[in-house]
């Protein structure tokens, strides 16, 4: 047998070794996870588990009738989809991204694929269950998997329903939800007294203050936890992107900044689920990147945390 | 929700759009309604003709056109292509029809007066609005198609609109003037989150014609009839 390395097993072996340096995260052999497995979370109380990455849809869906926009938005859905996510968020105040979701989603026929979660926002609490149905019709979905008061916005009568929905098998998980860091003592209260299934809140490598009450407070009582602004509206990217990566990152299983923001996310351990938004393919692969490989622990969280703020 | 908590809220928080998003909304328009934007430009350079002619019924006639134009680009760009992506948008839509249709209503119930002003002025002021705000969502945008004309995009109909305070009598006059000063703050605050800086000027430009409407107009216009 000649041992010649001919142009055709070169150009293979040479293809490999490119994708291989090109995903690393798809192919590490990670303690606790195969390789191409997706890191998954199980929503507490139950035996479900749902990807640890979803996908946002502040600002980024909002495009109106922009056919070429619209276009690009399913093919970031698509890509989504493929790379393993499930988990979508909406709301109806990001004003067309309902309806454009509901296009991309007939587009994939994707709508077994999704796990769908929207909020509701009005301040009229009797209107719960009209503006989840509006919603519905707007997603082409025949129920969400998850209903969210938005903003804590009428939440009393808005979470009375919600139960009731719940219950009357309508929904299946309800929750409330605050950004920004706002009105987080009230946030506190509620998760206290109400049987929530989620919370969603404001957690980045910056905006730590849920570390000390919230985050504990979810894992304690077995509420799920969504992670919204994980890139702080984009200003992480702007503010670090240019700096390098730390020489340990590979050990932390971060191979971009991308993966830095939200596996920092979601390896803490009460986290959920993180939903990044983006209106490009190109960083959407970045950010199911995160989806995959290995995790930091707690000494490199907090290196993680020592780093950003040392820049 | 508490002052604090609207304190803690900023600009960014209550627009749901990106700069690529507004600014395609300009290319889409032109491109649905091309050929159409050429009567358009025609429309925005006889209007200052009509106004050097120095009679009444021209003089109307050049306001009803305005009125057109604000009708227009308040149900076709605000209402039929902003206000999907944005609520303040379709609601400033609506009320940009209201303006025409009051400009239209000065027109037939003696709101244009017929007294002498600096026409040349006006036109001079006119021109440099209509032919020079255009260029600014270009600019921005980086794309021909984008072109922001009177008529069509709410801005450049606003800025030139303006200038319609100095063919006004005095009541009229105070009633047209509110939504020129609200829509300027409104588009400026917008603007400045969506970093469209050269697209900001728009919004001043509006509120210096607002200045020089007033100050062209004849300080004793009355009812003409």
């Amino acid at each position: 047998m000649a041992d010649r390395f001919s142009r055709r097993q070169f150009l293979i072996t040479a293809g490999l070794a490119g994708l291989a340096l090109k995903s690393p995260v798809l192919f590490a052999n990670t303690s606790g996870s195969t390789a191409l497995s997706p890191i998954m979370r199980r929503i507490p109380g139950t035996d479900e588990s749902t990807p640890a990455i979803g996908m946002g849809t502040w600002i980024t869906f909002n495009v109106g009738g922009d056919e070429q926009l619209i276009a690009q938005r399913i093919e970031v859905l698509k890509t989504f989809f493929e790379l393993g996510g499930t988990v979508v968020d909406g709301s109806p105040m990001y004003g067309s991204a309902a309806d454009v979701m509901g296009e991309a989603l007939n587009a994939l026929d994707g709508h077994d694929r999704i796990f769908a979660a929207t909020k509701i926002w009005t301040g009229d609490e009797s209107e719960t269950r009209a503006e989840a149905a509006r919603s519905s019709r707007r997603w082409g979905v025949d129920q969400f998997d998850l209903l969210q008061v938005h903003n804590l916005l009428g939440w009393q009568g808005h979470l009375e329903t919600l139960k009731q929905m719940k219950a009357n098998g309508e929904v299946r998980y309800i929750g409330i939800t605050t950004s920004h860091g706002r009105r987080h003592r009230e946030f506190a209260q509620i998760m206290e007294r109400e049987p929530l299934d989620f919370v969603q809140l404001t957690y980045n490598v910056l905006d730590r203050e849920v570390e000390d009450r919230l985050l504990p407070m979810a894992e304690e009582r077995g509420i799920g936890v969504i992670v919204n602004r994980p890139f702080q509206g984009g200003s992480l990217f702007r503010r670090f992107q240019s700096e390098p990566l730390p020489d340990w990152a590979g050990e932390a299983g971060v191979g971009n900044w991308a993966e830095f923001f939200l596996k920092y996310i979601i390896s803490h351990p009460a986290v959920t689920c993180a939903i990044p938004a983006t209106s490009k393919v190109e960083h959407m692969k970045e950010n199911m990147g995160a989806l995959y490989g290995k995790l930091p622990d707690a000494d490199q969280r907090q290196r993680m945390a020592d780093y950003v703020r040392s820049l | 929700m508490s002052g604090a908590d609207w304190l803690s809220y900023s600009l960014q928080d209550f627009v749901m759009f990106g700069p690529q998003v507004f600014l395609r909304l300009f290319v889409r328009i032109n491109q649905d309604l091309w050929p159409w934007q050429l009567l358009a430009v025609i429309t925005a350079i006889f209007i200052p003709q009509l106004i050097l002619r120095q009679n009444i019924a021209a003089r109307r006639l050049a306001v009803g056109l305005m009125a057109l134009a604000w009708i227009v680009s308040g149900y076709g760009f605000l209402v039929g292509y902003f206000g999907p992506i944005s609520w303040p948008a379709a609601w400033f839509g609506w009320a940009f029809v209201a303006q025409g249709l009051l400009l239209a209503a000065a027109v037939f119930a003696g709101g244009i007066h017929n007294s002498r002003f600096s026409v040349g002025e006006f036109a001079v002021l006119w021109l440099i609005a209509v032919c020079g705000l255009p260029w600014l969502a270009i600019a921005d945008s980086g794309q021909w198609h984008a072109v922001a004309l009177f008529g069509l995009a709410p801005g450049t109909t606003a800025a030139a609109g303006a200038l319609a305070l100095a063919l006004m009598t005095k009541t009229w006059r105070w009633l047209y003037l509110p939504l020129l000063v609200l829509w300027s703050l409104f588009s400026a605050a917008l603007l400045w989150v969506l970093q469209t800086w050269w697209l900001l000027v728009t919004p001043v430009a509006t509120l210096l014609l607002v200045g020089a409407g007033f100050w062209l107009s004849p300080r004793t216009a009355q009812n003409p009839d």
